[in-house]
């Protein structure tokens, strides 16, 4: 190990996040040939290692020769504050080598309070921020994930966004590096060649005009050969795509610290709010027997404890008994343990999951998301109170006597009403475990009501929906509080100030750039860490750009309003989505488009799922 | 049941690995290694291994111990080759045997323990000097060291016993390296780093204590009687 880098080791707390070396991470040789590529989480090790995303990328392309993926993640404040104080450059995981040795470094863009980690680790890799500072003798900054399908608040900093799946299109992308760089790095050159890959994003290479209002006038390519629509990559079928099944095992005590599975993409519910649910249509499936497969190459090249299935929403999954009983059968007798997250909560399902947990019985989840059947309805959570009621009656039944219910406040249309019914479906819920006899339930009822603040998402159909200001948000957190004053429900909710600036980059434009350097010189970094995120430091930025946050984050927008990701295609119609959203307002529901194609518009050109 | 003894080392970069996720790296790799695990009962089964000492981060060993159980008696070359291959760089097993699966436990028999410190001093000293400073210093008959404790608070307590035996190895200019044995274990328990600490405070001689690097060369008991032996020769 670098002997600079062993000695800071000695002084920050859990250095087992920055040492590498773990079970089946990759060692190789770097010569003349060599791209090396950086897959830069912005979060901490824990939270970076624990995104199925990273592994998939990093096993991908440490596959092919020549090619050397390495992992850069946010380092702790602790370990920001010796490496600034020591004049060392932040490090790759691998080689601990300055990260602006590396050709090319690739952000994923999870959420986006995430944002001023990336501004912090090109700081303190000694990269310059802005692409236009940037030459051929600085890495490559690209940048995917669920966040690049709105990509304009980071269109300053990111030479490229990658949109959609991009097990294909990063090759593509470095197949193009190659040629360029043989022929002598540049970049201009570089960006013109592969804004011509499909899903590929050049910000760069755009117009981007303003009305007086603040709203956008023009949007155009700068050259006629420049696509005036970008649109996503997905991969068509799941049973022949890239899965790693040498995935890394950390050290440290991370996240989600287990072997995972992912069964499918996408989801055909519709939820109104769900952004997940819009841009990873269509839904496509992995076959149980390849799932399975999967699952044992897995355990076997890790000695994992834990397997995990990874999806949206698991229930719907075709072969879901199948592969549940299948992962028990194998592996239950040999104390790995099996979880199946996001399961709608019905009696086959409280079945599975009691056989999973066996003897201890971890607490329950269930997300009505909003508290009465109408607002449920305006927001197409296909959900109604006797769901909650029948799952939650077997439950206690069955011996839980731990539950979690998810709501969020905030949501369009929403009344007080709505927020009473979140207070009457707690109540509800205890009364239920009050009136099942003695013997019968298990001792200790706790039931936790957790809220979120609605944040309006680009590509659903909400997009156009203000959200709620912060001291609305408040008083209603407060109202509900007041209302569930019981000994034996807590209630929990999010800081409204951090879903704020959420909104405000959800739907940001070009101009957001500016406010984002702003506030990274201002010390703001890991917005998403409650005790990190400076709230003041934010507001002093956006005033100081003349930018008014609320434009972005409180604004009703027209239909006819050119908005920031409008160059952007997810598959997913802009038609659909007003559509959507008037049935919003009129509290009536989309079924499942797996009983009938709802004309989404993803089956023009996407065809690979469901559809 | 089977129970296997095994003494390994843990460097280079494992140093920095914490005790709690050693247990997890140890756990995995003989699950990789297919070795037939013994698991405990109850809701939250986990595979039977103890450790002797826990080591402190950023401590390195070649005197590390665990035993751990199995159904099925495998022979033990194969145990440690196999283990050996899915170990990370830095902790490798380098003996193994089969132990009386009713033995007591590690942690119960282990006194004391070995150190190699190395420290950087600010002045420059010659071996005799560094020696008088630790003839000094041992001739206390209360070295008092003062205890935080996670709950109890404050506690003062007299460290002198805990200090087995301390010699200066070398000395070569600012860099001195001290062996130490120290009581280890549930009956008396002492950090190496602590003695350093005493030694600035009561002889006067600055170290840095950033730069202190400490290395555990083995684990001793004495069933009894005078004589340290190493875990491995006791059982």
């Amino acid at each position: 190990m670098n002997e600079r880098i062993e000695e800071i080791l000695y002084k920050v707390e859990k250095p087992s996040r920055y040492i590498g070396g773990e079970i089946n991470s990759y060692e190789k040789e770097i010569n003349e040939n060599t791209i090396r590529y950086g897959f830069a989480f912005p979060d901490i090790y824990e939270v970076g290692m624990s995104h199925l995303g990273m592994h998939i990328i990093y096993n991908l392309l440490n596959e092919l020769d020549n090619v050397y993926c390495e992992r850069i993640f946010a380092p702790w404040v602790d370990m920001e504050n010796v490496l600034r104080k020591e004049d060392i450059s932040l490090f790759t995981i691998e080689t601990h080598s300055p990260i602006n040795e590396l050709d090319i470094i690739g952000f994923t863009l999870q959420y986006e309070l995430s944002y001023s980690n990336i501004l912090n680790i090109l700081n303190l890799g000694k990269i310059p921020l802005r692409s236009s500072e940037r030459d051929e003798t600085h890495p490559i900054i690209i940048a995917g994930g669920p966040c690049a399908y709105n990509p304009e608040p980071l269109a300053d900093i990111v030479d490229f966004f990658v949109l959609g799946e991009s097990e294909e299109v990063l090759i593509e992308v470095l197949d193009a590096y190659r040629k360029i760089k043989e022929k002598g790095l540049n970049k201009k050159r570089l960006l013109e060649e592969v804004c011509k890959i499909e899903g590929v994003y050049v910000p760069s290479l755009y117009e981007v005009q303003y009305n007086e209002d603040g709203t956008i006038k023009s949007f155009i390519p700068k050259k006629e050969d420049y696509p005036i629509k970008i649109k996503k990559r997905i991969i068509k079928d799941l049973n022949n795509v890239f899965y790693p099944e040498k995935v890394i095992v950390p050290f440290a005590d991370i996240v989600h610290n287990r072997a995972m599975i992912e069964i499918f993409r996408g989801c055909t519910r519709g939820c109104r709010f769900c952004q997940a649910g819009m841009i990873y249509r269509p839904v496509r499936e992995r076959k149980s027997e390849k799932a399975l497969e999967l699952a044992d190459k897995l355990l076997r090249n890790t000695g994992y404890e834990e397997i995990s299935i990874s999806s949206l929403s698991t229930s719907d999954y075709s072969q879901l008994n199948e592969l549940v009983r299948g992962l028990i059968d194998k592996y239950l007798n040999k104390k790995i343990g099996v979880s199946v997250p996001s399961l709608r909560l019905d009696s086959f399902s409280l079945k599975l999951i009691e056989e999973i947990q066996k003897v201890r019985k971890t607490g329950l989840t269930f997300a009505p998301e909003a508290g009465t059947q109408r607002l449920r309805d305006a927001i197409n959570k296909g959900v109604e109170e006797k769901d909650l009621i029948d799952a939650v009656t077997n439950a206690f039944g069955l011996g839980w006597n731990t539950v979690k219910l998810y709501f969020m406040l905030g949501l369009p249309t929403e009344t007080y009403a709505d927020i009473d019914g979140i207070a009457d479906l707690g109540k509800k819920v205890v009364d239920i475990y009050y009136n099942i006899p003695r013997e019968k339930r298990s001792k200790g009822l706790k039931v936790t009501i957790s809220t979120s603040s609605f944040v309006p998402k680009p590509f659903t159909p909400f997009q156009w929906e203000p959200q709620d200001r912060i001291n609305t948000l408040v008083e209603k957190q407060n109202y509900l509080k007041s209302k569930l004053k019981h000994k034996n429900i807590t209630y929990n909710y999010h800081d409204s100030k951090t879903s704020f600036l959420e909104a405000v980059f959800a739907r940001g434009d070009r101009k957001l750039g500016d406010v984002l350097i702003r506030a990274f010189e201002k010390g703001c970094k890991f917005d998403g860490w409650q005790e990190q995120f400076l709230y003041d430091k934010w507001m002093e930025s956006f005033e100081e750009c003349k930018i008014n946050p609320n434009f972005y984050a409180n604004r009703q927008r027209g239909y006819d309003e050119i908005l920031p990701w409008d160059h952007i295609d997810v598959g997913v119609s802009k038609k659909y989505l007003m559509k959507e959203n008037e049935k919003a307002k009129n509290e009536e529901l989309t079924k499942d488009c797996r009983l009938g194609c709802k004309g989404c518009g993803i089956n023009n050109g996407f065809i690979g799922g469901v559809c | 049941m089977y129970k296997i003894l095994a003494k390994f080392i843990k460097k280079d970069r494992m140093k920095f690995i914490s005790h709690l996720e050693l247990i997890n790296i140890i756990e995995r790799a003989l699950r990789r290694a297919n070795i037939p695990l013994k698991f405990s009962q109850g809701f939250n089964p986990h595979p039977k291994i103890s450790f002797a000492a826990p080591l402190a981060v950023g401590v390195s060993s070649e005197g590390e111990y665990l035993t751990v159980e199995v159904i099925e008696k495998i022979e033990i070359d194969n145990f440690k080759e196999r283990l050996n291959k899915e170990l990370p760089k830095g902790i490798k097993f380098i003996k193994c045997k089969y132990i009386d699966s009713k033995s007591k436990s590690l942690m119960s028999l282990v006194e004391d323990a070995t150190y190699i410190i190395k420290c950087i001093t600010q002045d420059s000293y010659n071996i005799n000097e560094v020696d008088e400073i630790l003839k000094k210093f041992l001739n206390n008959e209360e070295i008092l060291y003062k205890k935080v404790g996670k709950r109890k608070g404050e506690k003062i307590i007299n460290i002198r016993n805990n200090i087995r035996n301390m010699m200066v190895l070398s000395v070569i200019e600012n860099e001195v390296i001290f062996k130490v044995t120290v009581a280890t274990g549930s009956k008396g328990n002492l950090k190496p780093e602590i003695i350093i600490e005493k030694l600035m405070d009561l002889e006067g001689i600055s170290i840095d204590l950033e730069k202190l690097r400490v290395h555990r060369l083995e684990i001793f008991s004495s069933m009894g009687n005078k004589n340290l032996v190493p875990i491995d020769r006791i059982i």
